[in-house]
């Protein structure tokens, strides 16, 4: 499944900076991350987080499975279908076109397990624009399982989901990607699950080291205002 | 737009006025160029015939009616079905030059004209029926489809993997995501369809147009009218009979209903792709006299007939756009309420009846000049615009404390939908220029007019040229509109082409 | 059975080539006045040639001269009835095809200047200078009586194109149309065929008073039947010569009637040289 190797470098930023128009989203980002890593990216909202992800995406897309904010989820379709979707690359065009009509049992079976695990079975054939928010961004993690790839970007990806099920996602994410990047406004979640975080905080990295050194003056002065 | 234009203006408002002022100029400067005399005539003694003829419908052979009904609806659903597919697949592959200049070129060229090529292979059969709407709409479809598509959310398609392919990718993401947005499309232009391909009985082909012609040209108007009215009910309930689930039962039904295709040998079709389209002088090898033939159609009717065409287009386009807005508060029900039925029924006459048919009414109001030309062009056009108009003002989100009447008209309507607006009326320029060429019974010249001749006399190296030259003109003129919508901001038209 | 053939001859309509059709003989009509109903009356026709022929004949309408004209070139159909103009176009792109019959009226065919009362013109032998600077309007553009011989007579007359002698010209498209936007004064001056404006005086639907022929044309030959060279090597030998005959010998007015003609003679295609000889004056063929 994978062509990583362990303490390989996955991604590198070196004197990184972006601008939208004037406005300047990132400034001189220096880092690299390592196969194996499991990040947290925190921060308060407008610090870049999002952005820092778009730059680093393109590094590896082939082998990141990608959960972005609003989910991309195409409404008409039903939960098995946008789950569906994270595998078309398995498939021929002609394969994929006939799962739209009638999809095959192997399928189903694969996707109906993840729908299990995310606690959303019951919706299985339901069109996505009659979830739920919390359902929606499970579907989208779903999506991000069934691409089944070492790698995994999130962007809030349990922003939804209460407490419990937040952290059981959380985990069996954890559980299935080697490396994980992935922005969280939930400082607990953070430091509890992931050993790498880095803060940052308008557009210049705050802090990058290991969860557990972390302080919590270190975090209030993060978000104060 | 990069913001160091001293002439920036912060006001789309205000743009849009700006533009909308610099059409209304253009064309006022066209006025004492163009050919808009009045003749004095009598016209009374045919005019009331007209009238009476149609408020007195009458049609004695209904079994031939319904024929050229089915057949008007056969070929506007299959040419429709097929061409959905084709303009699907030339939006999937946009991102190529080549696929966007294919989809300029065939749209650019008027289904008549389309019609009347290959009539010159297959005769009047289904497969010329087909193919001259089919490819022109295959052409529309893809612009329209692709300028859909990107005005979606990219999100779906970041989510897949970089590797999957272009099909399934549109399939699962953009496609869907574009649904409700392309079947309303789909919808539109299969009422278009149905017009085209009543129009196509014009030149032979078994459809509504090809009774509708001869009723009306042999002034029997109490026929015309019969035709005319069973258009307008088949338009008018579109709605009612077009039900998807019935789509596969109607195409089948259709398939069925088409004439036969004659046979055609291969060599015909050759011999008119390699010879009968270009001139003697070059199929001999003489390029200094072909290149002479050329220069001698392009300077003796190409070039005067695209000013004239040119012209008579802007002063159309304006006049189109007065009446669009004179017209679409009467069929709106945020404006005239429950009295919107008979602006309907006016919205659905104007767009419905074919131009030709109001240029001959107004040739004998006003004698042959540009004039009936352009007011025909005008109250067709006007008319459709004025009925998408409707549909839009319609959707809007109303608020209890709205104001009424003229206010809502003036302060709330028209300024919300006058950006989509603006964008139907360069969507419709195109049209406009290629409509101009059914004007030669006002004795005017336009393209049209020449290309018309030319097949008339058989002459199809002529022909084929002049359609070059239209396609040319009509690709100008989409580019400057595209150009214009951009920085206007009349960018969406709201997926109404 | 009937849907299966509709729906390969669709799917053949990517393909050029299909099969010949050999068995039926197929003909199109345009007549002069009266383009209503043409299916209808035209079969009537067309089942009096398959009882005569001893093959199955089929009418095909059409709606223009160049649409028969580009059938009959395709062998879409093998016998057309041609205007004059027509005839002679569609015999120089087939070869061997021949104009086999004419009409009796169309031995002697003519076409009338009208004018409306506006113009002040009045009923003369010659054309008169009169003319000059009027709105004019001919028929269709491949007509013979509404287009090619008034033209003819135009360009003799004033030693100019119609473009330049009249304010303007325009093509109505018809000759029930021409007369229509002449009684209306849309136009002031037309050029149509005699025997449709007799038709409409003798059926009331002209106002004299403010219409009236100003001009008629020295005679000419106008519409034929011109039959495909290769339809004895088709349906038999001896096959044109019987199809003539069968034409000659249509007796009955109802069949007469649709063309309208009152019977048909013989007729060869050097009967048409003149006409031929005034399309090359005027540049309408080359």
């Amino acid at each position: 499944m994978t062509s990583v190797t362990s303490a390989e470098v996955l991604f590198r930023l070196q004197g990184h900076s972006v601008s939208h128009g004037r406005h300047r989203v990132l400034h001189d980002i220096n880092l690299s991350i390592y196969a194996g890593e499991k990040v947290a990216l925190i921060g308060p909202s407008g610090a870049g987080k999002s952005t820092l992800l778009d730059c680093l995406y393109p590094q590896q897309a082939a082998y990141t499975a990608l959960c972005p904010q609003q989910g991309g989820l195409v409404d008409i379709l039903s939960v098995y279908q946008n789950i569906y979707m994270g595998g078309l690359e398995r498939h021929h065009a002609l394969y994929n076109l006939w799962n739209l009509l009638r999809p095959r049992p192997a399928d189903k079976a694969q996707v109906s397990e993840l729908t299990r695990l995310l606690g959303i079975d019951d919706k299985l054939w339901h069109s996505v624009d009659k979830l739920s928010g919390g359902q929606r961004q499970r579907v989208a993690i779903g999506r991000a399982l069934f691409r089944q790839q070492p790698i995994f970007f999130g962007d809030e990806p349990v922003s939804a989901l209460d407490p419990t099920q937040a952290e059981a996602v959380l985990k069996m994410l954890i559980d299935r990607h080697q490396t994980l990047i992935v922005t969280l406004h939930n400082r607990r979640l953070a430091l509890t699950h992931f050993n790498r975080v880095i803060a940052l905080r308008d557009g210049f990295i705050h802090y990058d080291g290991a969860a557990a050194d972390l302080s919590e003056q270190q975090l209030d002065a993060l978000y104060a205002q | 737009m990069p913001n160091n234009r001293h002439w920036e203006i912060n006001s789309t408002g205000k743009k849009l006025a700006l533009l909308s002022l610099l059409f209304l100029l253009s064309a006022l400067i066209c006025i004492p160029f163009a050919d808009l005399k009045i003749y004095p005539s009598e016209p009374w003694r045919e005019l009331g015939r007209i009238a009476w003829g149609f408020v007195t419908p009458w049609w004695d052979d209904p079994w031939l009616l319904v024929q050229a009904l089915g057949q008007t609806i056969a070929f506007a659903l299959l040419a429709v079905v097929l061409a959905v597919p084709v303009g699907m697949l030339l939006a999937m592959l946009w991102h190529w030059r080549v696929v966007r200049m294919l989809a300029a070129s065939v749209r650019a060229v008027h289904e008549i004209f389309w019609g009347l090529l290959f009539m010159q292979l297959w005769g009047l059969s289904a497969t010329t029926g087909l193919l001259a709407i089919l490819i022109p709409y295959s052409g529309v479809f893809a612009k329209v489809f692709a300028e859909i598509f990107t005005r979606q959310s990219p999100l779906p398609q970041a989510t897949l993997a970089p590797a999957s392919d272009r099909f399934s990718r549109y399939a699962y993401t953009l496609i869907p995501q574009a649904f409700a947005e392309l079947s309303h499309y789909v919808r539109y232009r299969f009422e278009c369809a149905l017009r085209s391909s009543a129009i196509l009985g014009f030149i032979g082909l078994p459809t509504l147009g090809f009774h509708l012609e001869t009723a009306f040209k042999q002034g029997q108007y109490s026929e015309a009218a019969a035709l005319l009215w069973v258009f307008f009910i088949l338009i008018a309930t579109i709605r009612f009979w077009l039900q998807p689930k019935l789509l596969p039962v109607y195409v089948i039904a259709a398939i069925w209903l088409l004439p036969e295709t004659p046979p055609v040998s291969g060599g015909m079709l050759w011999q008119f792709i390699s010879e009968d389209i270009w001139p003697r002088s070059l199929q001999d090898g003489d390029l200094s006299a072909a290149l002479s033939w050329y220069a001698r159609v392009f300077t003796s009717e190409a070039w005067p007939a695209l000013l004239q065409t040119l012209m008579l287009t802007q002063l159309a386009l304006v006049l189109t756009g007065a009446i669009a807005l004179m017209v679409y508060p009467l069929g709106s029900r945020a404006l005239a309420g429950r009295y919107r039925l008979p602006g309907r029924g006016l919205l659905l006459v104007l767009r419905s009846t074919p131009e030709m048919m109001f240029a001959f009414v107004l040739l004998l109001l006003f004698g042959p000049s540009g004039l009936p030309a352009v007011v025909a062009l005008a109250l067709h056009n006007g008319g459709l615009i004025g009925f998408l108009a409707a549909g839009h003002s319609e959707k809007q989100i109303q608020r209890l404390d709205d104001p009424s009447g003229m206010n809502r008209y003036l302060y709330q309507q028209t300024p919300r939908l006058y950006p989509g607006f603006l964008a139907f009326l360069f969507y419709r320029w195109e049209v406009i220029l290629r409509e101009s060429a059914i004007m030669g019974i006002l004795g005017i010249a336009t393209l049209g007019f020449f290309i018309d001749s030319a097949f008339e006399e058989l002459r199809y190296d002529k022909a084929f040229f002049l359609i070059l030259v239209t396609a040319l003109l009509n690709i100008l003129v989409d580019s400057v509109s595209r150009r214009l919508r951009r920085v206007s901001g009349a960018e969406d038209a709201g997926g109404l082409g | 059975m009937k849907s299966i053939t509709r729906v390969l001859s669709l799917l053949a309509m990517f393909s050029a080539s299909l099969l010949a059709n050999a068995e039926t003989f197929v003909f199109t009509a345009i007549p002069d006045e009266d383009e209503s109903r043409l299916q209808q009356r035209f079969n009537k026709v067309a089942d009096y040639l398959t009882e005569q022929l001893g093959v199955e004949v089929k009418y095909i309408p059409v709606k223009s001269y160049s649409a028969a004209i580009t059938a009959f070139r395709n062998d879409q159909v093998q016998l057309a009835w041609f205007g004059g103009l027509s005839g002679v176009q569609a015999r120089r792109i087939v070869d061997g095809s021949e104009a086999i019959a004419q009409g009796y009226e169309d031995q002697f065919f003519k076409s009338y200047i009208i004018a409306h009362k506006s113009a002040g013109l009045t009923p003369a032998e010659t054309l008169s200078d009169a003319l000059k600077g009027k709105t004019f309007t001919f028929g269709s553009k491949g007509s013979t009586s509404g287009r090619l011989m008034p033209e003819f007579y135009l360009r003799e007359h004033f030693n100019a194109a119609p473009a330049d002698v009249f304010e303007r010209v325009g093509f109505s498209g018809d000759h029930s149309r021409t007369i229509a936007q002449v009684q209306s004064g849309a136009y002031q001056v037309g050029a149509v065929n005699y025997s449709v404006w007799d038709a409409e005086v003798a059926a009331g639907k002209i106002d004299t008073n403010s219409v009236q022929v100003i001009w008629t044309t020295p005679t000419y030959p106008d519409y034929q039947w011109t039959i495909r060279g290769d339809v004895d090597a088709r349906f038999g030998e001896g096959f044109k010569e019987k199809v003539r005959t069968t034409l000659l010998n249509m007796t009955d007015k109802d069949l007469l009637a649709s063309f309208p003609r009152q019977s048909f003679v013989p007729a060869s295609n050097a009967d048409y040289a003149p006409i031929e000889d005034t399309a090359k004056a005027i540049g309408l063929i080359d």
